[in-house]
């Protein structure tokens, strides 16, 4: 528990400590190094989605995330999630809502929020999941193990946001062939998980 | 028990945040019903993680990105505004009882649309559609009258069922209260409902195309020889 590499399973535990530490007491400093961990990354994650947001807004965005982070952090439970699954799930719902907003689509007429329709957090879950520290570091190394077209179609609809259906007429390949891909590799990581 | 789930390929889509609104909303409202299905979102979204955590850069300019982070959570109306919103969502509840027993996602699409106007699609369908907001997919209920049968029709775009109470058979199946549809454009089925109640159930279906009447028709056949 004194190790705090990056990439190892103590490493996912101290992000989730320090995210709990700003969840009890505000912990500002905890903040400050969660911020300096996953503010890059976010902007790397959103900066993958195919060139569709400009240098401003994915700046404006992750502020809007990090600041999500900070008035969230009490509903956060590090057994049920680790800090970056939590942290993934913000930065997918703070997407698909920019997205929504720049659609030709009337945001005004929509009934229910971005986070009526995708769960924020985990934290609702019947069952706790003990192993969470680990299935995070076994998802890790999965990634890198997996064949690398089914790894690319992954990245495409967990980076980009795209449907099966663009990612089909993106690489030019039948759309049977995607899903395929998707679900071997999405086999192979419950295979992965189950098997403990 | 339920039987009949969305499939990986849906629930990677959902997991991804890139599914369409209209069909997230099918699949938010099975996940309330399954906690089958919940766990294997919970084992999706660790994928998003790890695509989070993929790649690390060097951050040129932290430290004033979070001087200005902090400077912007402290001038916040207020810190609990966050709780606040968690009593709003009680007395919410408390008020729609009626609803309640519905997933909470299709509660708040119901008590958005008020009151719902049943139109009769055929002796022993009704239809009422629900006030989404969305364009691409139409969010309705369907009742199927106890013991009724559909005609046979096909779908002109893709639909998904979400069945909420009661149960109807097809050609492939008993389906019940949970179970999860979806019917490809093409496919041919006739449901019938279960003697014993009537069959509710929460379609999300493809808004058709519009053709635009004679003006198309009549427009269409020359696009091909516009230049360019």
């Amino acid at each position: 528990m004194k190790d705090t590499t990056p990439g190892t399973k103590d490493s996912t535990r101290h992000w989730s400590q320090l995210l709990e530490a700003v969840g009890q007491h505000q912990d500002e400093q905890a903040f400050a190094r969660l911020h300096a961990h996953f503010r890059p990354l976010i902007r790397n994650f959103l900066i993958a989605n195919g060139g569709a947001l400009s240098v401003d807004t994915t700046e404006e965005l992750v502020q809007e995330i990090m600041t999500k982070v900070w008035l969230k952090a009490h509903s956060y439970d590090s057994s049920k999630a680790a800090a970056s699954t939590w942290i993934f799930t913000l930065t997918r719902n703070a997407r698909i809502d920019f997205l929504r907003k720049h659609a030709r689509q009337d945001a005004r007429t929509e009934a229910l929020t971005t986070e009526d329709i995708w769960d924020e957090d985990d934290t609702h879950q019947p069952f706790v999941y003990l192993h969470q520290h680990r299935a995070q570091q076994q998802v890790h190394s999965l990634l890198t193990d997996l064949p690398a077209e089914q790894r690319q179609c992954l990245a495409k609809v967990y980076m980009e946001g795209k449907s099966h259906s663009e990612i089909a007429e993106e690489l030019k390949l039948p759309l049977g062939t995607v899903k395929s891909r998707v679900r071997l590799g999405i086999k192979r990581l419950q295979a992965t998980l189950e098997v403990r | 028990m339920i039987h009949f789930h969305p499939d990986d390929n849906l629930l990677t889509e959902y997991s991804a945040g890139a599914l369409d609104r209209g069909l997230a909303i099918a699949v938010k409202a099975h996940l309330s019903l399954c906690p089958q299905c919940r766990t294997k979102l919970s084992q999706l979204n660790l994928i998003g993680s790890a695509m989070l955590e993929s790649e690390t850069t060097v951050d040129d300019d932290n430290a004033a990105s979070f001087a200005a982070l902090m400077k912007r959570i402290h001038t916040l109306p207020t810190a609990s505004s966050d709780a606040r919103s968690d009593e709003d969502a009680e007395v919410d509840s408390a008020k729609h009882v009626k609803s309640k027993r519905f997933p909470p996602v299709v509660s708040k699409l119901l008590d958005n649309t008020g009151e719902l106007r049943w139109k009769a699609i055929s002796p022993s369908l009704r239809q009422a559609n629900l006030q989404s907001g969305q364009d691409k997919y139409e969010v309705c209920l369907h009742k199927i009258r106890k013991g009724g049968r559909v005609v046979e029709h096909d779908h002109h775009g893709q639909e998904v069922t979400l069945i909420l109470e009661g149960a109807f058979s097809d050609e492939q199946g008993t389906y019940r209260a949970g179970d999860f549809l979806v019917r490809e454009p093409g496919e041919v089925h006739r449901p019938t409902a279960t003697q014993d109640q009537d069959c509710l159930c929460l379609t999300v279906v493809a808004a058709p195309v519009r053709v635009k009447g004679l003006l198309g028709m009549f427009v269409n056949p020359f696009i091909r020889f516009q230049p360019g």
